[in-house]
């Protein structure tokens, strides 16, 4: 295994093309995948998160280094799959109905694919039935729910109760966030849990996920 | 009575129109647009800062020319006075002159950007907020130049997509006329915004009853929330939108 700190470096400061590029390049020396992840890319990420925490990094910090990490694991996941290793969890995400605000949950998805989760992003304005009918289709373990706005914050509620309806409730974790978004209302509404930032979010679905 | 009323700037001819028809005696103080971009806990701490100023021997009540506000409201704690606060999520509310009609509207229109005097004319300049924005924190208010000259060309036409364009669901622009315009200046600015972004252009009537009501001390609490003094604001995110909470030890009220 050649020594990566290269493409440590490089997602750790959001280089997508020298990610790419150093990622294509241990592949042909044929390095072994799982390891890159696990001990360059995941360890970047994390870095990535702590920097964000203590203020050193901000979201477009995060972005781009989310996007750097999704470019060197696009190239490796075909290869990861082939050797049947599986993503972290399968993430259903998404900002609720009447909602259409979308900048939150859509670095809340990139952090989560940096963070090795497979992320069906369904966008924004999503329905219950939308959602119901991802983690069906899907087999998704994680639905992550996003709103803005405290006046669509009970399509939570009613996404919540549409995955009891149809059965679907036991077998995913229901995490939820966006600004107006509190733990106090995750538990109010049967919630899995609250992340007050992004990459909070990540922490918390990898220690689900782990659970 | 007398009243002090706190009110959002957004307001601002609305509610001179509305005091000067009041019965009461209604000293106003303006606060700022956009606080809400300051996050929840900044925009309670500004409007709770107005609260502690206003010298309780003076007034009868202090009102709130705010909606929940993305919960900036919720916490806000009277002090020797009743705190009179409208039951809407936002300023939409206000300007529509009930939830219920907002709530109406909101369904049946997703992805409208609202105008209204208020919006076009004030404000402009947050830099008034003595605390940074959400959007300068995050980045969301930067321009292309600024974000190629930190992160590259690439990377900034990436954030630029991701961050700043927060706009991209939006499609329509709703001019709300309040009857306090001089013209139509600040309509056809909206209907030229909308032509410039290929949006689609809507005007519809606001209703000054809201507000009217508030100063007129036309307080029903199917519309109004009155917090007793010492109780504070909470958030329900149901049809009250917000409730009243005691001291702690005492009986719950809504």
């Amino acid at each position: 295994m050649p020594d990566l700190t290269s493409l440590y470096t490089a997602i750790l400061n959001g280089d997508a093309k020298a990610a790419t590029a150093i990622t294509k390049e241990a592949l042909a020396e044929n390095a072994d995948p799982l390891e890159m992840v696990n001990r360059y890319m995941v360890p970047a990420m994390s870095e990535v998160g702590k920097r964000f925490e203590c203020e050193e990094y901000f979201v477009p910090e995060l972005l781009l280094a989310a996007r750097a990490m999704k470019g060197s694991l696009e190239l490796l996941r075909p290869l990861l799959t082939e050797r049947g290793s599986e993503p972290t969890g399968r993430v259903v995400i998404g900002t609720v109905k009447g909602d259409l605000h979308d900048i939150g949950k859509n670095l809340v998805a990139s952090l989560l694919e940096g963070g090795g989760f497979e992320v069906i992003d369904l966008g924004a304005d999503v329905g219950p039935e939308r959602f119901v009918a991802a983690v069906r289709e899907k087999n998704a373990n994680f639905v992550c729910l996003s709103a803005l706005l405290t006046v669509t914050m009970p399509s939570m509620r009613k996404t919540i109760e549409a995955l009891r309806a149809a059965n679907l409730r036991d077998r995913v974790r229901v995490l939820v966030g966006g600004a107006p978004v509190t733990q106090q209302w995750a538990d109010e509404i049967g919630a899995d849990g609250f992340a007050p930032n992004a990459s909070a979010a990540v922490t918390l679905a990898r220690r689900l996920a782990a659970a | 009575m007398r009243l002090k009323l706190i009110s959002c700037e957004i307001f601002y001819r609305e509610i001179r129109a509305a005091v000067a028809r009041s019965p009461h005696a209604v000293d106003v103080e303006f606060l700022p647009k956009g606080l809400h971009d300051i996050g929840a806990e900044g925009m309670r701490g500004s409007l709770q800062a107005a609260l502690d100023r206003v010298d309780g021997t003076r007034y009868d009540a202090v009102l709130y020319g705010y909606g929940l506000c993305g919960n900036g409201l919720a916490g806000l704690a009277a002090r020797s006075l009743p705190v009179v606060v409208p039951r809407g999520h936002d300023c939409i509310t206000l300007f529509l002159g009930g939830k219920e009609r907002y709530a109406d509207y909101f369904q049946n229109h997703p992805g409208v950007y609202f105008k209204t005097t208020g919006w076009i004319e004030r404000g402009q300049d947050l830099q008034q907020l003595h605390q940074p924005s959400i959007q300068s924190i995050t980045g969301m208010n930067r321009s292309y130049e600024e974000l190629a000259a930190k992160y590259g060309e690439d990377n900034a036409r990436y954030l630029y997509e991701e961050l700043v364009n927060c706009r991209r669901n939006y499609q329509q622009l709703t001019f709300i006329e309040m009857g306090v315009e001089p013209d139509d200046r600040f309509e056809r600015q909206t209907q030229e915004e909308a032509g410039r972004r290929g949006w689609k252009f809507e005007k519809v009537q606001g209703d000054l009853s809201l507000i009217q009501r508030l100063v007129d001390g036309q307080w029903d609490e199917r519309e109004f929330l009155v917090v007793p003094p010492g109780w504070r604001v909470v958030a329900r995110y149901d049809e009250g939108i917000i409730a009243a909470e005691p001291p702690l030890g005492a009986e719950p009220h809504r």
